[in-house]
C-alpha cells in the first residue's frame, strides 16, 4: 500500500512536468484528484484498513494529498497568471465596487469649523433648539416690544401641556419658541462656565419667514464667544479673518461695517466678497458684490451681567456665522432649500470627505 | 427707506469730488448699509418720447391697433392695445431692450402676424402712478426722441436703506438724520436746521377768536403734544419740486397739506398729522371757534374708521386722539376718516406729538397696521423734534399757500425728561476696547460732529448725549465706543490676536460621538446623511397611525405640513423614501437631530425659577429601503451591529412587544446592548406605505444619543487582553427546530452550557420545504477553549451533552454533515 502510494505520487509528479497549459492540467487534476480519481480510490482503501496500519498509511496518504494539491495549485496559478484561456487581464477594468456614503454638506462645513475652533482652544457647546423667551431675547438685551424683535420673526409654540379640553381656545403663544439664533447659548455658557471663556455653538436655528432660494425657515448658525480681560474689536476681526482663511484656505476679501444687534455694543457685520460673481454683482449677492456672513460685536455689558459675570472686570466678543451661506459659497449651491430636500441627487454629490 | 441725494444736498455740503457710489459706500462702512443706489435717469434708460404718426386697425385683431411712431430719426411700428391715443400725440415709447421699473422686459415680438418693435407705456408700467387706463400722454414740452427721464427732469439719485437695519436709530429715519451722519463721515458741515418760530397772526375767517385746547390724560403714553390751527387754507396739489422730492423718497403726493406733513416727516423724522378743523370743532354761537383735543386711551370696542377706509375696533390699551366726544385718530398710527383733509378743507389743525414707543408698537401690531408714522414712533423719537417739525410745517404751508394764517396759539403740552448723561468715558478704556490708539483730538472731533458735547476734560471725558440719541439709543460708555469706532472706520484698524492663557479646552464628548457615528455610517454601511425639518404635519402622523395629541404645537406655523414638533425622526425619513424611490433601487439614510416632547426636561427656562424647558434629546435614526423585506431588515440590523461593534459594544436583538403605529406586525425588534433596551428596529407596515405611496420595503432604527453615550462611558477604556495560551477548537453544529423558537434563546442556551464554550456564531439559517412546515435549520460554529489543550474526546463529550440539552429544551433535530 505504502509503495503504491509512493508510486502514485511519482507518477503524478512526472506527468505534471510535461503539462504545458491549463487544459491539460485540469485533465490531470480530474484524473488523479477528482471525486472518482485515483487518490480517492486510495483513500477509500485506507478506510478499510485497521488499527496502527490505518493510522500510519492514513498519515502518509494525507501528506501526499496535500503535497499534490499544493503542486496543482502552484501550477494553476502560474498558468492563470500568464496565459488565461480567456486571454489577458484588462488591468484597466474597474475594481470591485465598494459603495460610498455621503455626509451632509452642512455637516462637513461644521466639522471643519469645529476643528478650526477646537484648534484655537474654543469649547464646542450644544444648546436647546426649543428655547425660552428669556434666553433667546430678554437675557440678550431684547426686552418685549423691542423693535429688534422685528428682525427676528419667531416661531412660538403653544403652551406644551394644554389640556385637550382647552385646545380649541388656546391659540396663545407660550414663553417658549424655536431659537432664532444660537446666541442664547452665550448667556447659558457664561452662567455655566464663568470667565474667562472661549466657546463656539453650532446648531440649527429657526425664523418665521417665507422660504425662497436664499431663505429657509430652518438654517444653521455657528456662534462664537470669547470672554476675558481686555478684549478688543481688533481681536474680534482678527479671529474672524482666521476663520475665513481656515475655511477657504486662502485670503478672502472681507469688509467690516457697523451693524446692529442688541446683544453687542459696538455691533458690526462682516461681508465677504461674493465668490460666485467675484464681486461684480449677481443674484446670489443681490447685485451687491458682497455677502453678509457674520454678525458680531463686543458683548453688551447687560448680557455679560445676565451671564453672571462682572462687566466691569470682563469684556468679550461674540459673533454669529451663517453656516448655510458658507456652504453655499463653498460649493456653489444656488438654492438653500436643497439642504432639507432629502434628495439623493443633491446629497450623493457630497462624499464622506468632501472638502 | 428711500433717500433723495438732492434732498440730502440741501442739508449738508457734500463735496463735488464724492460720487454717489462713494457716498453710498461711506454710509455703508460707517453708518448703515445702503442696499441700492438708483439713478432716476437710468430708470428710463431705453424709454423715449415718440410722436404718433399713424394709427391703423390690426387686420387680424379687433382689440389691437397698429401704431407708427417717430422716435427721432427712426420710425417704429408698434402693436398697441390701448385706444386713448390720437395721431400727433407725444407718448412714452419703451424701446426693444428696455427694462421697465415694473420689471417688464421689452422684446421684439410678433402679434398675430404683425411685428411690434417696442411698447407705448401707461403710467403704472413706468412706475409713475397707478393709472393703467390708457397710454400716458405727454404734454407739449416733450421733444421727439428725448429720453423720458430727461423729459421729467429726473436727475435725482435714490439711496435705499433696509428699514430693519435702523431699528435702533430713531434719528436715522429722515434725510436730516442721514445728513448729520454724512457730515460726520466726510468731515463736512451740516447745515443748521432752524425753522423760524411763528406767532398767532389773527383770527378765523369769521373774524372770531380761535381757542385750541389740548388735554393729555396720560403723559406716559404721550410725553408731548403740540398743535396749532391754520386758516384760509386752499387745498390743491403741491408744487412740482415738492412732489418730486416726495416721489424720490417713495411717498405718493396727495395734496398740499398732506404733502407738507409727509415732507416734514421725511426731512426731519417727526410724523405729523393734519385734521380738518371744521370736522372736529365745536362752533360757538358767536364767531369764535373752540377746538378741543383730548389725548386719551381708547374705550373698549370703540370703533374708528381710519384713513384707509377700514373700520377698526380699538381697546383700552390703545391711545386715541379725540375731540370732545369721539376718536379722530389712532395716536401715532393713523388718522380717522372723520377728520380727513378734503378739497373742501379751509382750516386745519397740525399735530406734532410724541408717543410712547411701546404703546405705539403694541397698537400697530394689534391693528395689523404699520404706517410710516408708527414705524418711526416705535423707535422712540426725541420729543424735542415736535417743535422743529411744527415750525417747519407752518413755514412750508405759508410757502405753498401764502394766504394761510396761523389763527391759534401754539399749544404745547409736555412732560418728559431725557437722560443726556453726561456719560463718563475713560479714553484709555475706549482705546483698549477698540484695540487702537486713537488720539483724543480725533475722538472729540468724531463725537462733536455727531452732536455730542464734551463737558469735562482730562483723561475722563464727560459726554453729553444729543437729545435725538438720548431716548434709548445711547446711555452707556460702550455706546460711545461704537460711535467713535464706526466713524473712525473698522477697516482702518490694525488687527491683532488676543493674548490668552494656554489652557486645554474641554471636549464635548457627546457631540464628538455624533460626529464619529456619522463617519462610521457613511463608511462601511455607506449610508447618506439627511437633514429633515424639526417640524412635521398632523396629516402625516395620522397616516402613520400616530396620535399627535401630546406633541408640542407651533403657535404660528407657516405650512400645514409643518405644524408640530417632531417626537421621532422616523416620519420625515419615511417621506425621504418617497422623494427618491423612483430613481434608486436600494438606499439607506440616517439623520441625527433633536426631538421634542411636552414633558418637562432638564434644561432650565431661566435663572430665576425652577421651571424647565420641554424635554429635548438628540436621536440617531437609520433607514434602509429596498426590494426584499427580510434583506432590508437584516441589513438594518447589520448596520446597527456594525455601528455598536465599532465602539466595542455587542448588540443582540429581542422580540419587541410594543410597537409604534406604523410598524409591521412581524418586523419589530428591540436593540439590546449589555442587556439594556436602547432602541428598536422596525419595519414599515405594508398598508401604511401603500397609503403614503411608498413602493419600497422600509426598515427604521432609532436610538437616543444620550443612551449611546452612556453605554460608551460605562464600557470604560479599552484594555489589551493576553492571547489565550491554549488552542481553540471549533466544531460545527446544525439542527432543525420549530420556526417560532428564537435564535436568541438558543444562542443563550449554548453560550451558557459550559464555560469552555467561548464563542457561538450563527453561520447559516435555512427555511424551506425540505425541512417540513414551520421548521428552520440553524447552523453554528462553536468555539471551545480552556486553560489547557482540550482533547478531541473531551470536546466530543461536551458537544454530545450540548446536543442532548438542545434536543430536550428545543426539540432540536441534529443534522449530520
Amino acid at each position: 500500500m505504502q509503495d503504491k502510494l509512493q508510486q502514485f505520487r511519482q507518477e503524478v509528479l512526472d506527468s505534471l512536468k510535461s503539462v504545458k497549459d491549463i487544459n491539460s492540467l485540469r485533465g490531470l487534476e480530474t484524473k488523479y484528484l477528482g471525486r472518482k480519481g485515483e487518490l480517492t480510490r486510495f483513500l477509500r482503501g485506507i478506510a478499510k484498513l485497521e488499527g496502527e496500519k490505518r493510522k500510519v498509511i492514513g498519515k502518509l496518504a494525507n501528506g501526499i494529498k496535500n503535497e499534490l494539491l499544493e503542486k496543482f495549485k502552484e501550477l494553476r496559478d502560474s498558468f492563470e497568471g500568464t496565459t488565461r484561456e480567456e486571454g489577458v487581464i484588462d488591468v484597466t477594468l474597474p475594481g470591485k465596487k465598494i459603495e460610498q456614503g455621503h455626509l451632509h454638506p452642512i455637516t462637513t462645513v461644521l466639522n471643519e469649523l469645529e476643528d478650526l475652533f477646537t484648534a484655537m482652544g474654543f469649547m464646542v457647546l450644544d444648546g436647546p433648539e426649543l428655547e425660552s423667551d428669556y434666553y433667546n431675547f430678554k437675557a440678550l438685551n431684547i426686552p418685549e416690544f423691542h423693535p429688534a424683535r422685528d428682525i427676528q420673526d419667531t416661531f412660538y409654540v403653544k403652551p406644551p401641556l394644554t389640556p385637550p379640553s382647552q385646545e380649541g381656545k388656546s391659540n396663545e403663544k407660550s414663553d417658549l419658541l424655536m431659537r432664532t439664533h444660537t446666541s442664547p447659548m452665550q448667556v447659558r455658557a457664561m452662567q455655566k462656565y464663568g470667565a474667562p471663556l472661549k466657546c463656539v455653538v453650532p446648531g440649527r436655528v429657526f425664523r418665521h419667514e417665507a422660504t425662497d432660494a436664499c431663505h429657509d425657515s430652518t438654517f444653521y448658525n455657528l456662534e462664537g464667544l470669547m470672554i476675558g480681560e481686555d478684549i478688543a474689536i481688533t481681536h474680534l476681526i482678527s479671529v474672524i479673518k482666521e476663520i475665513f482663511v481656515g475655511i477657504f484656505k486662502k485670503e478672502v476679501k472681507i469688509r467690516v461695517r457697523p451693524g446692529y444687534f442688541p446683544f453687542v455694543e459696538p455691533g458690526l457685520e462682516v461681508d465677504m466678497r461674493c465668490m460666485i460673481c467675484g464681486g461684480k454683482g449677481c443674484p446670489s449677492c443681490k447685485n451687491k458684490g458682497w455677502i453678509e456672513m457674520i454678525g458680531a460685536g463686543l458683548v453688551h455689558p447687560k448680557v455679560i451681567e445676565y451671564g453672571g459675570i462682572d462687566p466691569k472686570k470682563y469684556g468679550g466678543f461674540a459673533f454669529g456665522l451663517g453656516v448655510d451661506r458658507l456652504a453655499m459659497m463653498r460649493y456653489g449651491i444656488n438654492d438653500i432649500r436643497l439642504f432639507h430636500s432629502g434628495d439623493l441627487r443633491f446629497l450623493e454629490q457630497f462624499l464622506s470627505h468632501t472638502t | 427707506m428711500q433717500l433723495s441725494l438732492n434732498w440730502l444736498k440741501d442739508l449738508v455740503e457734500i463735496p463735488k469730488s464724492i460720487t454717489a457710489e462713494e457716498l453710498g459706500l461711506r454710509l455703508t462702512m460707517h453708518t448703515v448699509e445702503i442696499e441700492n443706489i438708483e439713478k432716476q435717469a437710468e430708470k428710463f434708460k431705453d424709454v423715449v418720447v415718440g410722436k404718433i404718426l399713424e394709427i391703423r386697425k390690426h387686420p387680424d385683431a379687433d382689440r389691437l391697433q397698429l401704431v407708427k411712431v417717430d422716435i427721432g430719426g427712426e420710425k417704429l411700428n408698434i402693436v398697441c392695445g390701448a385706444f386713448n391715443i390720437e395721431v400727433g400725440q407725444m407718448v412714452p415709447i419703451a424701446l426693444v431692450g428696455a427694462v421697465l421699473p415694473n420689471g417688464m422686459k421689452i422684446e421684439e415680438v410678433e402679434v398675430r402676424g404683425e411685428k411690434s418693435k417696442g411698447m407705448l407705456c401707461a403710467e403704472d408700467e413706468l412706475g409713475l402712478g397707478n393709472d393703467h387706463s390708457g397710454i400716458m400722454i405727454l404734454d407739449n414740452g416733450a421733444k421727439v426722441g428725448q429720453n423720458l427721464g430727461e423729459f421729467f427732469k429726473l436727475k435725482d439719485i435714490i439711496f435705499e436703506v433696509d428699514n430693519k437695519s435702523i431699528t435702533h436709530r430713531p434719528d436715522l429715519w429722515s434725510h436730516y438724520g442721514i445728513a448729520r451722519e454724512i457730515a460726520a463721515i466726510l468731515g463736512v458741515k451740516l447745515k443748521s436746521y432752524l425753522a423760524s418760530p411763528f406767532n398767532r397772526e389773527g383770527t378765523s375767517d369769521r373774524e372770531g377768536k380761535v381757542i385750541l385746547e389740548v388735554k393729555v390724560e396720560d403723559f406716559d403714553l404721550c410725553p408731548r403734544y403740540m398743535a396749532v390751527c391754520l386758516d384760509k387754507i386752499k387745498i390743491e396739489p403741491s408744487p412740482k419740486w415738492m412732489q418730486e422730492r416726495l416721489m424720490a423718497a417713495g411717498a405718493r403726493p396727495i395734496n398740499n397739506i398732506v404733502d407738507v406733513t409727509n415732507y416734514v416727516m421725511l426731512e426731519l423724522g417727526q410724523p405729523l398729522h393734519a385734521f380738518d378743523a371744521s370736522l372736529i370743532g365745536t362752533n360757538f354761537k358767536t364767531n369764535d371757534s373752540k377746538y378741543k383735543i383730548i389725548v386719551r386711551r381708547a374705550k373698549k370696542s370703540e370703533i374708528l374708521e381710519t384713513l384707509d377706509g377700514e373700520k377698526r375696533e380699538l381697546d383700552e390699551e390703545m391711545l386715541a386722539i379725540a375731540n370732545g366726544g369721539r376718536a379722530i385718530a389712532v395716536a401715532g398710527v393713523m388718522g380717522g376718516a372723520n377728520s380727513e383733509i378734503s378739497n373742501q378743507t379751509t382750516s386745519i389743525i397740525f399735530e406734532a406729538a410724541n408717543f410712547n414707543f411701546i404703546s405705539i408698537r403694541k397698537t400697530a401690531q394689534k391693528l395689523g397696521l404699520r404706517t410710516e408714522a408708527s414705524m418711526r414712533f416705535e423707535k422712540a423719537l426725541d420729543p424735542n423734534l415736535c417743535e422743529q417739525a411744527i415750525r417747519r410745517a407752518v413755514e412750508l404751508v405759508k410757502k405753498l399757500c401764502p394766504q394761510a394764517r396761523v389763527v391759534s396759539d401754539l399749544v404745547d403740552k409736555k412732560k418728559f425728561s431725557l437722560n443726556q448723561g453726561p456719560i463718563e468715558l475713560n479714553l484709555d478704556w475706549l482705546n483698549k476696547c477698540i484695540g487702537e490708539n486713537i488720539e483724543e483730538k480725533q475722538i472729540k472731533e468724531i463725537l462733536e460732529s455727531l452732536g455730542f458735547e464734551i463737558v469735562k476734560d482730562k483723561n475722563l471725558l464727560g459726554i453729553t448725549v444729543p437729545t435725538w440719541r438720548a431716548t434709548r439709543d445711547i446711555s452707556l460708555p460702550e455706546d460711545i465706543v461704537e460711535e467713535v469706532a464706526r466713524i473712525y472706520g473698522y477697516d482702518k484698524l490694525k488687527l491683532t490676536m488676543p493674548k490668552v492663557e494656554m489652557k486645554r479646552s474641554e471636549i464635548n464628548k457627546a457631540r464628538a460621538l455624533e460626529s464619529r457615528i456619522k463617519n462610521i455610517l457613511v463608511g462601511g454601511p455607506s449610508l447618506t446623511e439627511v437633514y429633515n425639518y424639526s417640524f412635521v404635519g398632523e396629516e402625516l402622523l395620522k397616516k402613520l397611525n400616530l396620535d399627535s395629541s401630546s406633541y408640542i404645537r407651533l403657535a404660528n406655523p407657516i405650512a400645514s405640513h409643518q405644524t408640530i414638533l417632531r417626537q421621532s425622526l422616523a416620519p420625515s425619513l419615511i417621506l425621504n423614501v418617497k422623494t427618491n424611490q423612483a430613481r434608486y433601487d436600494n438606499f439607506g439614510f440616517f439623520e441625527i437631530g433633536s426631538v421634542f416632547s411636552s414633558i418637562s426636561g432638564e434644561i432650565s427656562k431661566d435663572d430665576k425659577s425652577e421651571e424647565k424647558l420641554p424635554y429635548q434629546e438628540r436621536r440617531l435614526a437609520i433607514l434602509v429601503a429596498g426590494g426584499e423585506k427580510e434583506k432590508v431588515f437584516a441589513k438594518a440590523k447589520g448596520i446597527i451591529s456594525y455601528l455598536f461593534s465599532s465602539f466595542d459594544l455587542d448588540v443582540t436583538f429581542s422580540l419587541a412587544e410594543t410597537r409604534s403605529g406604523w410598524t409591521a406586525m412581524e418586523l419589530a425588534a428591540n436593540i439590546l446592548v449589555k442587556g439594556k433596551n436602547i432602541g428598536s428596529v422596525l419595519g414599515l407596515d405594508r398598508g401604511i406605505s401603500k397609503s403614503l405611496g411608498i413602493k419600497k420595503e422600509v426598515v427604521i432604527a432609532e436610538i437616543g444619543i444620550k443612551d449611546f453615550y452612556r453605554l460608551i462611558k460605562e464600557r470604560g477604556e479599552k484594555q489589551f487582553k493576553e492571547y489565550e495560551k491554549y488552542p481553540p477548537a471549533m466544531r460545527d453544529l446544525a439542527f432543525v427546530v420549530e420556526e417560532k423558537i428564537l435564535y436568541n434563546d438558543i444562542r443563550e442556551e449554548i453560550e451558557n452550557y459550559h464555560k469552555f464554550i467561548k464563542k457561538v456564531e450563527l453561520f447559516d439559517v435555512y427555511q424551506g420545504k425540505r425541512l417540513g412546515k414551520n421548521k428552520k435549520n440553524l447552523a453554528f460554529h462553536i468555539v471551545y477553549q480552556a486553560d489547557k489543550t482540550l482533547t478531541a474526546k473531551e470536546i466530543d463529550k461536551l458537544q454530545q451533552g450540548l446536543i442532548k440539552k438542545l434536543e430536550k429544551k428545543f426539540e432540536a433535530k441534529i443534522r449530520n454533515f
